[in-house]
């Protein structure tokens, strides 16, 4: 029974990986290409000014002489900006792939074929926004993981031509497994963060007549500017709170390190260490945060308004 | 045993229209029924509600389940096809094999590869690439690939070669059908379908104008074509209905004296066609331009 369901879970969700192979698979082999291709080409401008590498081996060395601690923070922030463009992008991705994810096929009809399988209408809900909060995520971090080693190797081989242990200088630092198992925790909390924003446009997809993607972005923005021009009207002040900024807001926090948590005190002294991309406790601070459940809390109900139009939606 | 469908006072209204009009409807196991009817008369209606893809008021139990509430479990027993090929256009061949296989505790490659040997379909062709006809072939190999105890065709062979509809009706017969399944079929070539049905269901406006088994309906009707010189008093008899052919008078009887039929001219059984037409028929004309603007939904 139980592996029966986990059997169709997982059909279900590689279905969605067949519909949408572009977006899930050749998006992020792209943006991996893309970069390496980048780096590959700023080396070969790089070589027509100083084709003896001569600044660029001293600039190794520099590094060689760093503290370890030192250098594990350099590589480590190179290795985090790589896989920012990816995290932007999937982010993309899934907000676009759940506006369609329940209304494509009420529109070309399919959804006739689909509710003709013996699968729960919870089931295929769930399929959707596990894929949006796993499988999709996974697709990516493959990606950032091979990039990353590319790149890796590539500075290894920079380094043993300027006459330098790659394992000291760039591979031992990058700590990969560490590296690597934190990313993985930080999409799912970040996936988790992200949950209710996800159950919104799933929700809208289940019933929206036309342009789910329009009417789940339009929605929360005519409500932020109704709202301001209420208060703006009666008080002559802006709100200080909308709905617009909170999910704004949201967005663009979490526990991805391409929103780089850095606090920037009264001092400005900005503390540069390793949570400063992304860490163990710093995922832990933002699983125990009030917000993070009250979302959850406004995703289940979402979810549940989407599995309640799917059950009666056909195909007119 | 439970009856495979059954139906009290089923009704589902789209404003002031009437879609379905308390219908009541027992249909056992082992039959093929024809359910028949004029654009709009209610037959996608009934049979959504049947596969739990509509709501209704009434009640209604399909193989002892409540279609609203477990469609999931329900599709576990039933298969169905709509009026068109609904296959998503993106996917693969191969890819909705495996799908169905592997969310389908009913279906059998094995069988479906048989159906499909017989066509020019691919396993790597997307279904968007597929001509409509081959679409449908796909559909009707996945349906009967599916061990079901209830085979639900909404008009099934749209846009399908003479060929393939003649071999896909001597399939279902020989190798689908069984004493145990049920098929609910709807389609307008009824001549190609009557001779395989077991039970015939006329619906017009949301009612059964006619329910019945199709020996009943033998026994029932009859059709004379008059000699000239008796028109008159084969019509003092209240025919159903009257048609002309090559100058020739056809009178269609319900349970008239075959003895006297006899003696007014030719006498024969009435074609499903026939029989629509003359139950059905007056209202039918007037409808028919609107009916036909509507097309198949409904």
């Amino acid at each position: 029974m139980k592996t029966q369901f986990v059997k169709t879970l997982w059909a279900l969700m590689r279905r969605e990986l067949w519909e949408s192979p572009v977006a899930f698979k050749w998006t992020p082999i792209g943006i991996g290409i893309f970069l390496i291709f980048l780096s590959i080409l700023s080396f070969i401008i790089y070589t027509q000014f100083d084709a003896s590498l001569a600044s660029l081996y001293d600039g190794l060395r520099l590094l060689a002489d760093r503290s370890a601690e030192n250098r594990g923070l350099a590589v480590k922030a190179g290795l985090f900006s790589v896989a920012a463009l990816f995290f932007q992008l999937m982010l993309l991705i899934i907000l676009f792939y759940l506006s369609g994810s329940l209304y494509d096929d009420r529109k070309d009809r399919s959804i006739l074929f689909w509710k003709s399988l013996p699968v729960s209408d919870s089931l295929t809900v769930a399929s959707k926004l596990l894929t949006a909060c796993l499988l999709v995520p996974a697709m990516f971090l493959l990606a950032i993981m091979a990039t990353q080693l590319v790149l890796l190797l590539f500075a290894s081989i920079l380094s043993l031509m300027a006459g330098l242990n790659p394992f000291s200088l760039f591979i031992l630092p990058a700590g990969l497994p560490r590296l690597w198992s934190v990313m993985a925790a930080g999409l799912l909390v970040q996936a988790l963060w992200l949950l209710p924003i996800y159950a919104w446009i799933a929700f809208c997809s289940s019933w929206a007549p036309r342009l789910p993607i329009l009417i789940a972005f339009g929605i929360p923005a005519g409500i932020a500017l109704i709202q301001h021009s209420w208060s703006l009207a009666t008080s002559f002040t802006l709100p200080a709170t909308n709905i617009g900024w909170i999910i704004l807001q949201r967005l663009g926090s979490g526990a991805l390190p391409s929103n780089v948590n850095i606090e920037i005190g009264s001092t400005s002294n900005m503390n540069f260490d390793e949570n400063t991309f992304m860490s163990f406790a710093h995922l832990v601070d933002v699983i125990l945060d009030p917000a993070m459940w009250i979302g959850l809390l406004i995703a289940a109900f979402f979810i549940t308004g989407a599995i309640w139009f799917r059950r009666r939606s056909t195909d007119n | 045993m439970t009856a495979t469908i059954r139906a009290r006072n089923l009704s589902r209204h789209y404003g002031k229209n009437r879609a379905l009009d308390r219908v009541d409807l027992d249909i056992p196991a082992g039959r093929i029924v024809g359910l028949v009817g004029p654009n709009g008369a209610g037959k996608t209606t009934a049979l959504k509600a049947i596969l739990g893809l509509g709501r209704y008021d009434g009640e209604l139990e399909v193989l002892g389940l409540d279609p609203s509430k477990s469609r999931d479990r329900l599709m576990e027993d039933v298969c169905f096809i709509a009026d068109v090929a609904v296959l998503p256009r993106w996917a693969r061949v191969k890819h909705i094999i495996q799908l169905c296989e592997e969310l389908h505790p009913r279906f059998s490659r094995d069988q479906c590869m048989f159906y499909l040997n017989h066509t020019k379909i691919g396993m790597d062709s997307k279904v968007k690439s597929l001509s409509k006809g081959m679409v449908v072939q796909l559909h009707l190999a996945l349906v009967m690939a599916i061990d079901a105890k209830l085979l639900v065709l909404d008009e099934p062979t749209l846009g399908l070669d003479i060929i393939f509809r003649k071999r896909f009706y001597s399939n279902l017969l020989n190798e689908y059908f069984d004493e145990e399944r049920t098929i609910v079929i709807t389609t307008h070539q009824v001549e190609e379908i009557e001779h395989i049905l077991t039970d015939l269901i006329f619906i017009r406006d949301g009612r059964l104008i006619l329910n019945s088994t199709m020996d009943d309906i033998h026994e029932r009707y009859t059709e004379v074509m008059v000699k000239p010189d008796r028109v008159e008093e084969a019509r003092g008899m209240k025919p159903l209905h009257e048609r002309v052919l090559f100058g020739r008078h056809i009178l269609l009887f319900d349970q008239a004296d075959t003895a006297r039929l006899r003696e007014l001219g030719e006498i024969h059984k009435p074609s499903v066609a026939d029989l629509f037409v003359a139950l059905m028929g007056e209202d039918e004309v007037a409808d028919s331009p609107i009916a036909d603007n509507r097309g198949v939904a409904v």
